[in-house]
């Protein structure tokens, strides 16, 4: 009896095992740094998007060649003293396409350098196309502002057309 | 004979490492990324051109292809004789209701359908070609393309024309 007494005031250590906690972390982790870098990509501040009443859900951006199309200097600066500071901050003077190298380095295109587009956008198809993207997949994503001219959006696609990539998706944001 | 003295082994300690600090830095960046990723509300409007194998063909298309066009001032009219759009006016407030007005374009909407409708019915794809002016805004273009996937029309050849 006394035995017994003793040994249920022995303290139990209780421990709970946090190792699955842990991993099932850090899975959902890197599924949500995945998914934030592939939508996020190439995103440009100095570019206005455009709202849309009737637009599908940006699901998949794998296989979008992220072009941003500016609006003239002026017109940026009276809707958004920061977006123009940043823009003459990224771009040379002129620029008019915007895209992010593969190290995530922007580049800047003049409306004479739509033929340095078209070299951008065939390479950044057949890098794509090497890592088994299927060619229907690829796709021109046009980040353009509200204010932009439409004949900057549509050299850039006919840049792309040029660089066989026919299928072109309008980024937008939701109309409220 | 001097007395020896009994060295006792030191206590074991129990070695663990405090991981509750890196369990807290992992929640919030899992906190921030799904926030993030649902803040991320960019949409999307999907359109093919015509490819230039395709548009060679020498083949009478089944119905009469629908001609939009967008002038500079943003006027949009379904050809050339409906006016379904009045001039786009930069200075709107998204999201109030007039810049909500001047997104849709219900009579564009309808006129595809009906077109999509007539294709359909010859068991053909609708022919749809967008000329935009040179200065014409882009979120003009992007309300007729939001009218086109209202539709459920998906291919469309683009042109530029002369600024009126």
């Amino acid at each position: 009896m006394a035995k017994k007494n003793a040994r249920s005031q022995e303290e139990v250590k209780s421990e709970m095992d946090m190792s699955p906690m842990i991993d099932c972390c850090f899975l959902l982790l890197m599924f949500f740094i995945v998914n934030a870098a592939q939508i996020t990509v190439s995103k440009d501040p100095s570019v206005n998007m455009p709202n849309a009443v009737s637009a599908s859900e940006m699901k998949d951006a794998n296989g979008c060649i992220v072009v941003n199309v500016f609006a003239d200097p002026d017109v940026m600066g009276a809707k958004s003293g920061k977006a123009l500071e940043k823009y003459n901050q990224t771009y040379p003077s002129g620029t008019i396409w915007g895209v992010a190298d593969g190290s995530g380095a922007s580049i800047g295109y003049t409306k004479s350098q739509s033929q340095e587009l078209t070299d951008f956008i065939n390479k950044q198809r057949e890098a794509m196309e090497g890592k088994g993207i299927k060619p229907e997949m690829i796709r021109l994503y046009l980040r353009g502002d509200a204010d932009a001219p439409w004949e900057r959006s549509s050299g850039a696609i006919r840049a792309a057309a040029a660089a066989k990539v026919t299928n072109i998706v309008f980024g937008t944001l939701p109309a409220k | 004979m001097a007395r020896r003295k009994k060295i006792e082994p030191p206590e074991e300690e129990e070695m663990t490492s405090n991981i509750s600090s890196m369990i807290d830095c992992c929640f919030l960046l899992l906190i921030y990324f799904l926030v993030a990723t649902s803040l991320v509300s960019e949409k999307k409007l999907d359109i093919s051109i015509p490819a230039s194998s395709t548009s060679s063909s020498s083949q009478k298309p089944k119905i009469d292809p629908g001609n939009i066009y967008v002038k500079s001032n943003g006027v949009v009219t379904w050809n050339q004789d409906l006016t379904v759009a009045q001039a786009y006016d930069p200075s709107l407030e998204p999201g109030t209701p007039a810049y909500l007005e001047q997104r849709r374009m219900d009579s564009l909407v309808e006129s595809l359908k009906l077109l999509k409708e007539q294709a359909d019915a010859v068991e053909t794809a609708p022919v749809v070609m967008l000329h935009g002016a040179g200065k014409a805004p882009h979120q003009r273009i992007v309300d007729v393309m939001a009218a086109l996937a209202e539709a459920d029309i998906h291919s469309v050849g683009l042109s530029t024309t002369a600024d009126e």
